[in-house]
């Protein structure tokens, strides 16, 4: 694309001469700086303070079978320009530790210490060093995703305690809740420090539901790549699967036909809309407001029928291919799907208006669970719940994809951060896609459908995004031999937003913890992969 | 005709209708919510399932544990014969509203106790929420019982509601609407439902009620399902015969029982749609606001209390 690098890239170089070395741009935007370890705090330091950018990702890639050593990247979008710079920098397996950026960029808290965790290595100066992904029944030492991991040689411990962090003082009590709810949800354990019942603080416990999806994918084809990326969590599985397609998209450099494109959005709108409408109602039941919840689910079933009758799956699973769509959807489906969308965004709006209207539900909303932009910011929280804090961000937007470049509509935001925030950002954002998805329907060219993507050249990586209900989805894939997956990294949207949870219920009450929660409505799924 | 035999039979009516009251509000709130809802019989199914199954005790419990379910239901049917149903109450020759209170206090006290016991912390916190809502309902339930004891000369609860069936249409006076009024939030608050309580939740952290039965299982938990559709049934059948006593057998043969009988389903039924529609309407209130509520109820109390002195002056 640019032949030229942006200034922003120079005026890097020339600050951090002696320790980056500029490597070229890969995938069309992504500018590849190669820094030395002990560089790194204060490279990406001065990006986000400097250059206004924000670390969209981190990936810890075991390459010691290429080059013999270990490798990070810390991709940081710079929105602005629509290009990430990404910071790269080899670990020597003798020493298998890095300086954390922790300290100064406190978004990268979790992907260093998965990092820990799945590569062993180690963040020096990281501010809470624990174990994340692997629980304590995981024996020292073992590293999944390192590639000469063995999993038949792995003994497992007997669970031991988990150090959870310790609030002074004679009054406080402990809650322990979960990780088995009374409810049927995912697997989650809370532990909240109260103060008769005022939440001090709030440690989440994640990743019981670790299925090793990135370990699973390693070495198979892309097509398995792709159905495991389609599968990674229930309710975002289409986003998913046009994150992991765009990455392959990406890095064969194929131009994929208009056609699929619009489909493409159409489908992401699709499953916007379910989520979204699903969780109005939702929210409505972290209440005990039956109203909102039965119209809610009736709404949403009615969009997951549709989704059945486009695509045969109701999570929309099984349409996208690498390069396209495995089939196509036609004109009279389309018209047929405009029609019943009119009607189901009449009854959406009438339920929107009696909820916002609701005295009694607007009282429970207002105030509760409220997220500050700072946390926002710092936290790197991405989706609905920022925009509800007042960080006005839409990949949809800043970094188009599919056909949304084309496409007129407006971000939704707020600014209070409380859950009323996050409840109208949706039903807003469910008003923009249901007039997005008649727009496309309006524009959809004829066409082909799909563009094969070749073979692929060994060791070449690309990212690959779309925003989804909850934000944004990453999927980083590089390529091995023989056309397989080297090392393919998942980064959901829940990911990012799971830590800002706990800061949002400090000083709320523990009976409104299930509403703050659901307003925020993290898969663990897909957090935990 | 036999009083007494009417008397015990409709001891035996309340508790073997409290079940159907319960699953009659989930039918009426499924069909309110676009749903088709389970059967009205479910109650039934659910405890006799509960009977069948294996009762699972924790190691930190102690005899209350075991003997609180049994205690409540026991202080519920003493309650039941306290109270005028169709007819005179069975015990209506001895207690008064107050025995009736503390009988329910006596049955929260041991619920209360029961749940502590398994060392869980949702059953602490349901205690915890339960006692310190009790601390501001019951004096709410005891002014507004009150306030109709005045209005009924007497504070014995079959005397009070032949006496207000006896002033005929004035009893349907502001005073008395008020007193209602206050009864009616007390009322929802005991039995649990929204804005206070929410009986359908399944999340733990909101729970009231619901919290405090969470450890039971087998026998334990299916009489503690049963004590609450007593409990329920009991505060309905007292707030409809304070406020319409009209129709009650308080003298006469079978078929004025029968006549009575119809009438009180009827009564029931009535109050049971409303709670069902207040209850599909409404969100639950944030805890913390709930002692407003209440407090509502109580100076509502306070309210026909007064009244009801500056009324009497007015007709000297």
């Amino acid at each position: 694309m640019a032949a030229k690098e942006p200034d922003l890239i120079q005026l890097l170089l020339q600050e951090f001469s002696q320790q980056t070395k500029f490597m070229g741009a890969k995938a069309g935007n992504e500018y590849y700086l190669e820094v030395s370890k002990e560089a790194l705090p204060e490279v990406s330091s001065y990006l986000v303070k400097h250059l206004r950018a924000s670390l969209a990702t981190m990936i810890g890639n075991d390459e010691r079978s290429i080059n013999g050593s270990f490798r990070l990247y810390y991709y940081f979008a710079v929105e602005y320009e629509e290009i990430f710079i990404v910071l790269t920098s080899a670990i020597n397996p003798v020493e298998p530790a890095f300086p954390s950026i922790t300290p100064l960029v406190p978004s990268a808290q979790w992907y260093e210490r998965e990092v820990q965790d799945m590569f062993g290595l180690k963040p020096v100066g990281h501010p809470d060093p624990r174990r994340l992904v692997l629980h304590h029944d995981w024996p020292q030492g073992t590293h999944p995703l390192r590639k000469d991991f063995n999993l038949d040689s792995l003994e497992k411990l007997p669970s031991s305690d988990y150090p959870f962090g310790e609030i002074d003082g004679t009054g406080p009590f402990y809650v322990p809740v979960g990780p088995i709810h009374a409810g049927i949800i995912e697997p989650g354990h809370f532990r909240f420090s109260v103060a008769g019942e005022t939440i001090l603080n709030l440690e989440a416990r994640l990743f019981y539901a670790h299925r090793g999806v990135e370990k699973l994918a390693e070495g198979g084809s892309l097509e398995a790549g792709l159905n495991l990326a389609e599968r990674v969590c229930g309710t975002c599985a289409f986003s998913h699967s046009v994150s992991f397609c765009q990455a392959i998209e990406r890095a064969a450099n194929v131009q994929i036909p208009e056609r699929a494109l619009f489909v493409r959005t159409i489908l992401l709108e699709m499953e916007r809309l379910y989520n979204h409408i699903g969780d109005v109602g939702n929210i409505c039941a972290g209440v005990g407001l039956a109203l909102g919840t039965s119209h809610g689910n009736r709404i949403k079933e009615a969009i997951l029928q549709l989704n059945q009758d486009l695509t045969g799956s109701r999570f929309l699973r099984g349409i996208n291919a690498m390069g396209g769509l495995k089939k196509d959807i036609s004109d009279q489906q389309l018209a047929a799907l405009k029609t019943k969308l009119e009607q189901l965004a009449g009854d959406f709006t009438d339920l929107a208006e009696i909820l916002l209207e609701h005295d009694s539900l607007i009282q429970r909303l207002r105030g509760t669970g409220r997220l500050s932009l700072v946390a926002v910011e710092d936290l790197g929280v991405v989706g609905p719940s920022a925009r509800a804090s007042g960080c006005i961000k839409d990949w949809r937007k800043v970094f188009p994809h599919g056909v949304y470049g084309q496409l007129e509509f407006e971000v939704a935001g707020e600014t209070s951060g409380d859950v009323l925030a996050r409840l109208k950002v949706r039903v807003n954002e469910v008003k923009t896609s249901f007039d997005l998805i008649f727009q496309l329907v309006s524009q959809i060219p004829a066409g082909a459908i799909v563009q094969p993507v070749g073979e692929l050249v060994p060791y070449q990586a690309a990212l690959g995004w779309s925003e989804s209900a909850r934000g944004n989805n990453l999927h980083w894939v590089m390529i091995g031999p023989g056309n397989n997956i080297f090392r393919y990294r998942i980064r959901s949207a829940s990911y990012c937003n799971w830590p800002a949870v706990p800061l949002a219920v400090q000083g709320d009450i523990i009976p409104d913890f299930p509403l703050i929660n659901k307003s925020f409505e993290l898969c663990y799924a897909c957090t935990d992969r | 005709m036999n009083t007494v035999l009417t008397a015990v039979l409709q001891v035996i009516l309340l508790l073997v209708l409290a079940p159907l009251v319960t699953g009659v509000i989930k039918k009426i709130k499924a069909h309110l919510q676009c749903r088709m809802g389970a059967g009205i019989f479910q109650v039934y199914y659910d405890i006799g399932k509960h009977m069948k199954k294996e009762t699972v005790i924790a190691n930190s419990a102690s005899w209350i544990y075991i003997v609180s379910p049994y205690l409540v239901f026991s202080t519920l049917i003493t309650a039941t014969m306290l109270l005028p149903v169709i007819t005179k109450a069975p015990l209506s020759f001895t207690g008064n509203i107050f025995v009736l209170i503390y009988l329910l206090a006596l049955g929260r006290v041991m619920m209360t106790l029961a749940a502590l016991e398994s060392g869980s912390a949702f059953g602490g916190m349901g205690s915890s929420r339960e006692v310190s809502l009790a601390a501001l309902a019951e004096p709410s339930l005891i002014l507004a019982l009150v306030a109709l004891a005045i209005s009924g000369g007497s504070t014995n609860l079959s005397t009070i509601m032949a006496n207000l069936a006896l002033q005929g249409i004035g009893l349907l006076n502001p005073s008395h609407f008020l007193a209602i009024a206050a009864l009616l939030i007390v009322i929802i608050a005991e039995v649990g439902r929204i804005p206070v309580d929410n009986p359908d939740t399944h999340l733990e952290l909101t729970m009231i009620h619901e919290g405090m039965l969470l450890e039971y299982s087998g026998k334990g938990l299916a009489l503690m399902i049963w004590d609450a559709s007593i409990k329920q049934l009991l505060m309905l059948t007292l707030f409809v015969n304070l406020f319409l006593p009209w129709g009650m057998a308080l003298a006469g043969g079978w078929l004025r029982v029968l006549i009575a009988l119809l009438l009180y389903l009827l009564k029931i039924l009535i109050l049971s749609a409303v709670l069902a529609l207040i209850e599909s309407s409404y969100a639950k209130m944030r805890l913390f606001k709930v002692p407003g509520l209440l407090a509502t109820s109580l100076a509502l109390a306070f309210l026909t209390i007064l009244s009801q002195l500056i009324l009497r002056g007015a007709g000297k």
